[in-house]
């Protein structure tokens, strides 16, 4: 299962590409680090291969700055901040970044709220103008009317991924089993309706004069660019705005490195087939460990050659889909999400017994140098990809500096990767991926939904 | 009530001066055994793109056994006369290396994508899987089985159910297109291992396939690469095979899929149209996009950003299949979701869009910042090799020329206002269009016959 984003509209294009290996594994790249007067850190990347220039912004807040009864919240303004600001009028940043032959759009996690233009290289200038504008002045714009009209949309939007589709509420339910209740990351960026219809326009304002400040943010450019030019614009657009510390410390994240017990939810659900699905507590990211992790879990899970496919597709034919993913997260701890589909009329406990099997036999085992070169090579493959365009740089080196605060790791990522031992992934197999260490989460389908039963959910909403 | 902000505002910036941009020209050439080669330079592309087209249509399949094609294009990474399903898969990885593989309309696209350094291994493999493709019984059977245990989501789903419906109501009966693409429960169960050879050795030889391959060339003999890898693949002459036409049944109407419960109604409203050998294809274009290409398109405009009915629904054209003499056939069609209540008013609203769009028409003004963002965007959109290899492989398969794309852009800069309203109000006329809603029919069926937008029928979800 991949962990759903949470953006200001569908199908806008995302590009993930290519780099030359040379340039992006090694100091080929290169990217030049500045500061505003007002805090707003600057991170310039040039590539001049396409002419085309990524902006993207960063700013430190994400769900778990959230608190109780207003879930959704950040994302809910990240929304909002689509619908105007001083000099923008209505949907202008859109209207106008698409006119300029530009793709925009922005995205809502646990940990960080990014904004995203990719420009033909001549209309760089006004991608940063808009992003000023609304860093500066969105609260001259915001009002009653797109609080309301965004409610709705976000509510539309959590229905068409969450709730109207099977498994579609499998992502919450098991964040909120993998972290326990009152911890930051217990729920998820898209939030509950209730607290959706709980918030108030005033929440939003709030949100914005604590969370949207110079200080509080990274602006990346990357691409076909002048760095001198780009940091003149961006001084002048943005140097004005003020800066301000009323930002709370995020409630602390932190838990023990292992769960000690299993947590189990079954869920009778109208689904087409028997899930199993797991989260593992994992090393936070930035550390070598959680690089380990990822090797660990590509063996296991990753890909068509992995232990998991092999023995559950391959072999055994219980499953028809079988594989495991990383969730990084640098503010509490990474989770390995494990997702099995069942075929036929397989039980649960069958695929069970057969995962755990594979894991305890890697944790004593290790992996095979053929499968460490495998997971390294396709690891590395991602990371080309991530690198490899423009918008995609330009994210990784934002999310370096504000998650760990040197975007220059985001260029040296791959060598770690590439640098860790077999051992290591042996090691931390070991200590983490254990039945103590995890949530699961079993769907049982049952029958098409009858009429009472949708009846009663409803008088219990109320 | 807003809000004064402090900072220090300043003008819209100006546009500076375009760089120029053009879609690559590929260069085009032949394989001693037949098989047609589009190459194309990409300097910095160093993960290169290979595209692999096979014309072996889907109407191609015997009766009764439609999937055979799908079956065959997944088989074709699961071993070979040098490698078994678990070795090909794991010497893929080792490359860094992904295969996509799938069967269209139009004949079966195999999508490598690689590290420029392992270009030759990788495709080396994927020669073998042409040249020499194992179709191992025991490995057909599990992928039948799994291809049985995977209709059950597909129907779960509602974009895809919709999309399964909408071709059923289109088309005769008799037509491949009517029929899912990878098949239904019954014709899947009947295809063996001799089935799928027997397709194979029909249907697929080089003469009749293409091999398109982007990236960066620097340092690989590419000649001497592809002779040693695709180049030993060998097969009899290519025999011409006529392309049926595409005929459909676009009376307006309205089908219901029940779906009792659902929060959400899926609607795909669809007939179809001309395809990119019509010379209206770029106004058709136009038109669409300024119609629902984006969310401040006419569409989204109301049902999203004034009614908040829905987190996005956009009007696409689609190429079905084309033949070289221009009598193919795209279609042509609107989706998203929109909030069960909410149902009636939304295709309430959306008719309304289409009939005052066929009375007053596009504006200029719509009109130009619609062709500013679709000839602008394609640097971006075309940064990476993928995409550039995915659009011309498009191109051949569609019987046009190598330089399509490239023209495209400049058909679409001469396109007026007129010629791009008289092509989408052609495209979505409102009475002739098939409404497909996947929802709850209890909550709904009232709702939308009120309307007068065609007949209501409701068949079950199955």
């Amino acid at each position: 299962m991949i962990p759903p984003k949470f953006s200001a509209i569908e199908g806008t294009y995302m590009p993930m590409g290519h780099t030359a290996t040379a340039e992006a594994g090694s100091g080929g790249l290169t990217a030049t680090e500045h500061r505003l007067a007002n805090g707003l850190r600057v991170v310039l990347s040039e590539d001049h291969l396409t002419p085309v220039a990524a902006v993207c912004l960063w700013y430190d807040v994400g769900s778990r700055h959230e608190v109780k009864g207003r879930t959704g919240l950040a994302h809910l303004f990240e929304h909002l901040m689509f619908q105007g600001s001083a000099q923008v009028k209505g949907n202008g940043h859109f209207e106008l970044v698409q006119g300029a032959g530009g793709s925009l759009n922005g995205t809502t996690s646990f940990e960080r709220t990014n904004y995203f233009e990719t420009m033909p290289a001549h209309q760089l200038e006004l991608a940063l103008w808009l992003e000023a504008d609304r860093m500066g002045s969105l609260l001259a714009a915001l009002d009653d009317e797109s609080m309301e009209n965004q409610r709705d949309v976000v509510k539309n939007e959590r229905r068409q991924r969450y709730d109207n589709v099977p498994y579609g509420t499998a992502f919450e339910k098991l964040t909120a089993l993998a972290y326990p209740e009152g911890h930051p990351y217990h729920h998820t960026p898209i939030g509950s309706m209730a607290d959706l219809d709980a918030a108030t326009l005033e929440d939003a304002r709030a949100f914005f004069r604590t969370y949207y400040a110079p200080n509080n943010a990274v602006l990346s450019v990357v691409g076909d660019i002048d760095p001198e030019q780009t940091l003149a614009w961006i001084e002048k657009y943005f140097g004005s705005i003020a800066s301000h510390d009323g930002k709370p410390a995020p409630r602390d994240g932190s838990l023990p490195e292992v769960m000690g017990e299993q947590v189990r939810e079954v869920v009778e659900e109208e689904v087409p087939a028997r899930a199993l699905m797991a989260a593992y507590r994992l090393p936070h990211d930035g550390t070598r460990a959680c690089d380990a992790a990822d090797l660990a879990l590509t063996v296991l899970g990753g890909g068509e050659s992995s232990r998991l496919y092999n023995r559950l597709v391959r072999r055994d034919r219980t499953a028809v889909a079988a594989g495991f993913g990383l969730l990084r997260l640098a503010g509490a701890p990474s989770l390995g999400w494990l997702d099995v589909k069942t075929s036929g009329d397989v039980e649960v406990p069958v695929i069970e017994a057969a995962i755990d099997e594979e894991l305890a036999r890697f944790a004593e085992e290790g992996p095979t140098a053929e499968e460490m070169e495998r997971a390294q090579a396709q690891l590395e493959r991602e990371w080309l990809d991530r690198l490899g365009t423009v918008a995609g740089r330009a994210d990784e080196l934002c999310r370096y500096a504000v998650l760990f605060g040197d975007p220059q790791l985001a260029l040296t990522a791959v060598q770690r990767v590439l640098e860790v031992t077999a051992e290591e992934v042996q090691e931390v197999a070991k200590a983490r991926l254990r039945p103590d260490n995890r949530a699961v989460l079993v769907y049982e389908p049952t029958a098409p939904a009858a009429d009472d039963a949708t009846d009663e959910n409803e008088e219990a909403a109320k | 009530m807003t809000e004064l902000a402090t900072m220090e505002f300043h003008p819209q910036p100006q546009a500076g001066e375009p760089r120029p941009w053009a879609f690559p020209a590929p260069e085009r050439g032949a394989l001693g055994n037949g098989l047609t080669v589009l190459r194309c330079d990409r300097p910095g592309q160093q993960v290169v793109a290979v595209e692999l087209f096979l014309r072996a249509p889907l109407d191609a399949e015997p009766a009764g056994l439609d999937g055979v094609a799908t079956i065959m294009a997944r088989a074709f990474s699961e071993g070979t006369d040098k490698h078994s399903a678990e070795e090909f898969a794991a010497e893929l990885e080792r490359c860094g290396a992904t295969l996509d593989a799938h069967a269209d309309h139009p004949g079966v696209r195999l999508s490598l994508e690689v590290p420029a350094s392992r270009l030759a291994k990788a495709l080396g493999l994927v020669a073998d899987a042409l040249r020499a493709p194992a179709f191992a019984d025991s490995e057909i059977e599990r992928l039948v089985r799994n291809r049985l245990d995977e209709i059950p989501h597909e129907l779960a789903n509602p974009s895809r159910r919709a999309a399964k419906e909408l071709s059923r109501e289109l088309f005769p009966a008799d037509s491949r297109m009517s029929r899912p693409r990878q098949g239904t429960e019954e014709t899947v169960a009947g295809i063996d291992s001799a089935a799928v050879r027997a397709f194979y050795e029909k249907h697929v030889r080089p003469a009749t396939a293409t091999a398109v391959v982007v990236g960066d060339f620097t340092g690989v003999d590419l000649d001497a690469l592809l002779d040693d890898t695709l180049g030993s693949w060998t097969g009899s002459a290519a025999e011409p095979r006529p392309v049926p036409p595409v005929t459909s049944d676009d009376t307006g109407r309205v089908v219901i899929v029940d779906r009792p419960g659902s929060v959400q109604t899926q609607l795909l409203i669809g007939r179809t149209g001309p395809d990119r050998h019509d010379s209206v294809w770029p106004a058709q274009v136009l038109g669409t996009y300024c119609l629902g290409g984006t969310l401040t398109s006419r569409l989204d405009r109301v049902l999203r950003e004034e009614k908040g009915y829905t987190y996005g629904v956009r009007a696409f054209g689609q190429v079905l299949r084309s033949a070289p003499d221009g009598t193919g056939a795209a279609m042509l069609a609107i989706s998203g979701s929109v909030d069960t209540p909410n149902t009636g008013p939304a295709l309430d609203d959306l008719w309304k869009v289409l009939r005052t769009l066929a009375e007053g028409g596009l504006t200029d003004a719509e009109r130009d910042v619609a062709v500013q963002n679709l000839v602008g965007v394609a640097p971006l959109k075309y940064e990476t090799a993928a995409a550039v290899a995915s659009t011309l492989a498009d191109q051949v398969e569609q019987y046009l020329p190598d330089d399509y794309q490239a023209t495209l852009y400049q058909r679409l800069v001469t396109t007026g206002t007129v010629e791009a309203t008289a092509a989408v109000v052609n495209a979505f006329p409102v009475d002739r269009l098939v409404t497909v809603l996947v929802g709850d029919a209890a909550q709904i069926k009232g709702p939308v016959e009120a309307l007068g937008i065609g007949e209501v029928t409701v068949v079950s979800a199955e």
